[in-house]
């Protein structure tokens, strides 16, 4: 059964993940720039797909932890 | 919740009258962190794909022939200054010890200051942050630029000098 102790733990797992993709996302962009200033651009278009596929990560674990909300909130009104 | 302190019975009265539900508290302040941090998640996307459009587009545009008045004639440890591909775009010509032409972007690597000749040294010479890049290949030799000065690809037709295209 879930309840709000085991939802704080999950969302701050969550937010270490997202926080951690977020920066390596962040990274991804300046090396894009710098590849783009050095006319390196053909790692550009693999350099946004990485990327957004670290967002699509992101994307699925914010959706977890939304639906985690919904069955806490379904338990609760039992 | 038994170990809540504000549901002990050995709280004091007004933490038990006011209680506050940190737990829930931290719940949805991290709820809406992990939102957050996903909708920074998206715009780095953005800008990601932005970026990579604008490699397309650059790489799309050909640069054509421009005459460089006076390059042919330029002496041994001579430089030269001129505009390549757009007027936008300086560009420095140099005529190096051994007789070999070689011209460059004028805008350094670091932070796009101008560079000089050095002729003594063989060296350009970027004067804001002292950087040094070769005189034959334009590679960064000393200071802070990491990457070498775009290449202006040289031709000599009947006498004159042309630029005929920019290497990065």
């Amino acid at each position: 059964m879930e309840t709000r102790r085991q939802g704080l733990s999950l969302m701050t797992a969550l937010c270490l993940l997202i926080g951690t993709l977020l920066v390596i996302q962040l990274w991804l962009v300046a090396a894009s720039l710098d590849a783009l200033y050095a006319g390196d651009v053909g790692v550009l278009v693999p350099a946004a797909l990485v990327s957004l596929g670290m967002f699509a990560v992101n994307g699925f674990l914010l959706w977890y932890g939304a639906d985690f909300d919904r069955r806490l909130k379904r338990v609760r009104r039992r | 919740m038994a170990d809540d302190p504000d549901s002990n019975e050995q709280a004091p009265r007004w933490r038990r009258d006011f209680p506050i539900g940190w737990e829930s508290d931290h719940y949805v302040s991290r709820r809406e962190l992990a939102k957050f941090l996903t909708l920074g998640s998206a715009l780095l996307v953005g800008a990601s794909f932005a970026i990579a459009l604008v490699g397309k587009l650059r790489r799309a545009v050909p640069a054509s022939a421009a005459r460089i008045p006076g390059g042919a004639a330029l002496g041994i440890g001579e430089s030269l200054l001129f505009r390549y591909p757009t007027d936008e775009d300086p560009c420095i010509l140099v005529r190096d010890h051994e007789g070999q032409l070689n011209a460059y972007s004028q805008v350094c690597t670091h932070l796009s200051c101008a560079v000089v000749y050095r002729p003594g040294e063989e060296t350009l010479f970027c004067p804001c942050h002292h950087g040094y890049f070769s005189c034959g290949e334009g590679l960064p030799t000393a200071g802070p630029p990491t990457r070498r000065l775009p290449r202006i690809q040289l031709e000599e037709r009947a006498g004159e000098l042309f630029a005929v295209g920019v290497k990065v």
